[in-house]
């Protein structure tokens, strides 16, 4: 009797425990990300700009995704993010749970057709660009030059430290050395951009280019100046004499606009190709909001990053206009800027 | 036939240095590398009671069971980098610690399959669950997953 | 200045950032341990959570997990020969040895007791270089990196084996180290040197596999081949009474170990070297205390002293580290280069006011070197037997759990398969120099050292034309690279004297 009774239960408990089960995760799986984990991929080792944005996004993009799906970062680091770029066009799945990051100049190694680029950038599935990076020129606040037109006449030449062909603060100041005659010494080598910042203040180099955000610092605290700007900007340097600008030939201009290109798209964010729209859609609507999170403001400004968020659209569009362009200038680009860091 | 294996190598070095750029570094090392070539051959010589600053191989098992098991143990370790690559981490070490401890081990079933556990649980539990470190899949599961 | 540096010890010893502090320890505890946790990759990890910690606290947390983890690094060099961290490898050459011969419990006890010792050098260096700091720092300048990066070089003639064959395998070891080191884009014009069509070896060899398969892949051969434990055939008593020898050991070499401790500080405060070398740079000074070549023979085979110089070197490196990181906000190593992303997500500015405004904090840090260290040497030793009981174990049990930290080691550092794959390679490469008898501390020198002595000669080169080589600084560390070379020369025609003396008499 009593086993009957227990039976009776059982069933009556279990059949509608079998309908909620069976209902519930219909209702609930109109979330395409609910319960999932999203991996994004950056190119570079964990402490870099790029995989600290990742973070930053990592930590609060779940609240602006329907289901609020956990987001992981993995590290992929290896040919200044090209292996992380190949890996997330070739071999990640396009079920929407990977996003991938990697070095904004990319499009550049592709146009100068770099060994070793398995992947056409203009067909990943666009999220966007996190930020935009601004490279400014900066020379120790001591230097008597003033105006540009100081530093053309210059006698001695400048000295400017850089870590190596291929970070923004060697090919700055090389086009500015090449294309309009600067009188500067280019010194590179240095193993990171806060070495060059120690070798200003020793009077090793006389300055550095760089972004803007990583010289924030400096600038705040008097030790240097900056100078020229390149096309992209930020409030408080706007008013900042432009590489183009300068530039008389056209040509000149060309290779300028080529390399400051990319910037604006300065953290590129991008998913698999053929990734569903709609799924990329939802991540693209995140980035909007997040970027207006006051608590990711809030943060981004603490850990003096900036978050801005421009479209896939507009991302496309400039980097169609980088990989358009005609050969000679292509060309010509090359023989000053190489691919790297 | 370690040395001319570094003869070999110093000889390649060779060729490539003309390319290079940094030429300034590049000619005091060639200068080395062809000082090894030159005396890699004489180097055959030299006995061996000069002695590195660094360990010495274990001198008292005989020859030609320190060769098998010398060969043994690489096979083992290129083993486990294949079945890395072809099951993935997660798998690839339960199966390696079983192998292992069956064949050249010579441990009962029992233990083996215990500490093959036990150290599946440990890198599961610790990097996978704990720190999301990524561990990719190897191939079997990719292809298994790629049938309908 | 005094009532600061008590402030910033009640700053610590508040129980909330006790606490942290206490969680960091045991954190790091267990990242230094394993190979394959880097301190680097877990910084970074832990970093946003300290997102709503005080700054005591969230330094207390950070520090106190990052300065134990080259302590307890040292723990599996010594047990295993697997270097537990990038910069604890130098241990194994000795430590390792040790073990093999039933010394572990001896060599572990100099393992923690050095790292002590270094750790409170490398924490009391932080406090009083405070003012002395920016000119230090400031007068060494490229220049003055590339004839440091020589004096390491230098320190080859010392590892290499007596005689000529062994100066000339040195220095092969050296030479084939650097041209390792040049594998990668040159910074100089872009060009890919030594790449193999690789993209795995665009940015060059990365030092941890390298260094995990150098010098773990030939002792697990060895220990296969030997077939017995790691401690050989000694029974179990000799090896728990060794740890309170090795402590003794360190306090018997004292001015070793307080000369590699200032050696690993220097090295941490000079940015721009970065954390490999103190160790070997220590390891090289320790094996010139040897009195004569016959003992010095003896490193590599098992000397207390090669323990106790990296031991003591790599955790002096650390509170140096800290020093232009808070001074200058220019990080000595990478993971002080998370660590400053740490300082600005609590809104701090390292810099100046680091030495004045908030003081307190960067005296707080000291303390948290020095407690953290004390707290996991404490806990080690109580530990320690247990672990030295792991070398009695058989080898064959523990060979796979050996071999799956190294390649799990190698493999975390990167993501990277090519990794593992360079493991094996430079595995298969370790083994064939001991078979040849060829030191493998040189090569590791050539490789840590390479890329940095390329980079300031031309540096110092384009910048200064030949006006470099006059500088004062410059010239003494010229001097003392000759010195270090001709030490062993010096050593060997001394006691061949001394050895003539006694003959005649």
């Amino acid at each position: 009797m009593r086993q009957a009774g227990r039976r009776w239960t059982l069933a009556t408990l279990a059949i509608p425990a079998v309908v909620v089960l069976a209902v519930v995760p219909a209702a609930r799986a109109a979330q395409p990300y609910d319960g999932k984990t999203i991996t994004i991929i950056v190119g570079y080792k964990p402490g870099g700009g790029y995989d600290r944005t990742a973070r930053l996004l990592a930590r609060h993009l779940p609240k602006h995704i329907p289901g609020k799906p956990t987001i992981i970062v993995q590290n992929m680091p290896g040919a200044n993010s090209i292996v992380a770029a190949n890996h997330v066009y070739n071999l990640a799945r396009p079920d929407g749970l990977t996003i991938g990051t990697f070095n904004r100049n990319l499009p550049l190694a592709q146009l100068t057709r770099v060994e070793g680029v398995r992947f056409d950038i203009t067909k990943f599935a666009w999220i966007g660009s996190a930020a935009s990076e601004s490279t400014i020129l900066t020379l120790h606040s001591d230097l008597p030059y003033k105006t540009l037109d100081d530093l053309r006449k210059a006698e001695k030449p400048i000295v400017i430290g850089t870590t190596g062909p291929g970070a923004n603060t060697h090919d700055f100041p090389l086009l500015l050395k090449e294309l309009l005659g600067f009188n500067f010494k280019i010194v590179s080598g240095y193993s990171s951009s806060a070495d060059i910042m120690l070798a200003v203040e020793r009077k090793e180099v006389d300055g550095r280019a760089g972004s803007y955000t990583s010289l924030r610092p400096f600038i705040d605290r008097g030790l240097v100046r900056p100078v020229v700007r390149a096309r992209a900007t930020e409030p408080g340097i706007e008013k900042l004499p432009v590489d183009e600008d300068l530039a008389t030939a056209p040509r000149a201009k060309a290779i300028m606009a080529l390399r400051s290109g990319p910037e604006i798209v300065g953290r590129p964010y991008v998913m698999p190709p053929g990734t569903p729209d709609a799924l990329v859609k939802i991540v693209r609507e995140a980035f909007v909001r997040v970027a207006r999170d006051p608590e990711l403001v809030d943060e981004a400004t603490r850990a003096k990053m900036e978050i801005e968020y421009v479209s896939d659209v507009e991302a496309l569009k400039i980097i169609r206009e980088v990989l358009g362009q005609p050969r000679d200038v292509v060309d010509e680009f090359s023989k000053y800027i190489k691919f790297g860091d | 036939m370690v040395v001319s294996a570094w003869a070999v190598l110093a000889a390649t070095a060779w060729p490539w240095k003309a390319a290079l750029f940094p030429l300034a570094i590049g000619i005091p090392v060639f200068l080395l590398a062809a000082a090894e070539f030159c005396v890699a051959a004489t180097g055959r010589r030299a006995s061996a009671e000069a002695l590195a600053v660094d360990f010495v191989a274990s001198q008292h098992v005989d020859r030609s069971l320190a060769l098998r098991r010398t060969v043994a143990t690489f096979t083992w370790l290129i083993a486990f980098a294949g079945l890395i690559v072809a099951f993935g981490f997660s798998l690839a070490i339960p199966i390696f610690v079983l192998l292992y401890l069956r064949t050249a081990g010579g441990e009962g079933w029992l233990r083996s399959l215990v500490l093959s556990l036990v150290a599946w649980a440990c890198v599961h539990g610790l990097f996978v669950r704990l720190l999301a470190l990524p561990f990719p899949e190897g191939w079997v599961q990719a292809g298994l997953r790629a049938l309908p | 200045m005094l009532d600061a540096l008590f402030e910033g010890l009640l700053l610590i010893l508040h129980w909330k950032a006790f606490a942290f502090m206490l969680l960091g320890v045991g954190l790091g505890f267990w990242v230094g341990l394993l190979p394959g946790l880097g301190g680097g990759t877990t910084l970074a990890l832990m970093l946003p959570f300290t997102y709503t910690m005080s700054p005591a606290e969230a330094f207390a947390f950070l520090l106190g997990m990052h300065s134990v983890v080259a302590t307890t690094g040292d723990i599996t060099s010594v047990l295993f020969g697997v270097p537990g961290e990038g910069t604890t490898a130098a241990t194994v050459l000795d430590g390792y040895a040790m073990a093999k011969k039933g010394e572990a419990g001896r060599a572990l006890g100099a393992a923690l007791m050095s790292s002590l010792v270094g750790a409170v050098v490398g924490a009391l260096a932080l406090a009083l270089a405070i003012p002395v700091v920016r000119p230090l720092v400031l007068t060494f300048g490229s220049p003055e990196l590339f004839m440091l990066a020589m004096v390491g070089i230098a320190f080859i003639v010392s590892l290499s084996g007596e005689g000529r064959g062994g100066l000339r395998r040195g220095f092969l070891a050296g030479g084939l180290g650097l041209l390792c080191a040049m594998v990668g884009q040159d910074p100089q014009a872009g060009i890919l040197r030594y790449s193999l069509g690789l993209l795995y070896l665009w940015d060059g060899l990365d030092i941890v596999p390298v260094l995990v398969g150098i010098f773990a892949i030939p002792e697990i051969i060895d220990l296969a081949v030997r077939g017995t434990a790691i401690a050989g055939d000694v029974s179990y008593g000799r090896l728990g009474k060794g740890v309170t020898e090795g402590i003794k050991d360190t306090f018997r070499h004292f001015g070793l170990t307080i000369r590699c401790s200032l050696i690993g500080t220097f090295i941490g405060i000079m940015p721009g070297l970065g954390g490999g070398v103190a160790q070997w740079l220590a390891y090289g000074h320790a094996t010139q205390s040897a009195r004569d070549a016959d003992e010095r023979k003896g490193f590599g085979q098992g000397d207390v002293r090669g323990v106790l110089g990296p031991g003591a070197a790599n955790n002096s490196k650390e509170g140096g580290a800290l020093i232009p990181t808070v001074a200058f906000g220019v990080p000595g190593s990478s993971s002080m280069a998370i660590l400053l992303g740490g300082f600005f997500l609590l809104g701090l500015v390292p810099g100046p006011d680091m030495l004045t405004k908030h003081l307190p904090l960067t005296l707080s840090m000291v303390w948290t070197i020095v407690l953290a260290n004390i707290i996991t040497v404490g806990a080690s030793l109580v530990f320690i037997n247990q672990l030295a009981k792991l070398t009695t174990i058989r080898a064959h049990l523990l060979i796979p759990f050996i071999v799956l930290l190294v390649f799990i080691g190698s493999y975390t550092a990167n993501n990277s398969y090519g990794d593992l794959v360079a493991m094996l390679v430079f595995g298969a490469l370790g083994y064939a120099m001991v078979a040849a008898g060829w030191p493998r501390a040189p090569f590791i020198l050539g490789l840590v050292l390479g890329k940095l002595a390329e980079n300031y000669l031309y540096i110092s080169t384009t910048r200064y034309g030949a006006a470099w080589l006059g500088r004062p600084v410059v010239v003494v560390l010229f001097l003392l690279a000759v010195l270090v070379i001709a030490y062993p020369f010096v050593q060997a025609r001394r006691s061949r004297r001394r050895a003539g003396a006694r003959c005649a008499s």
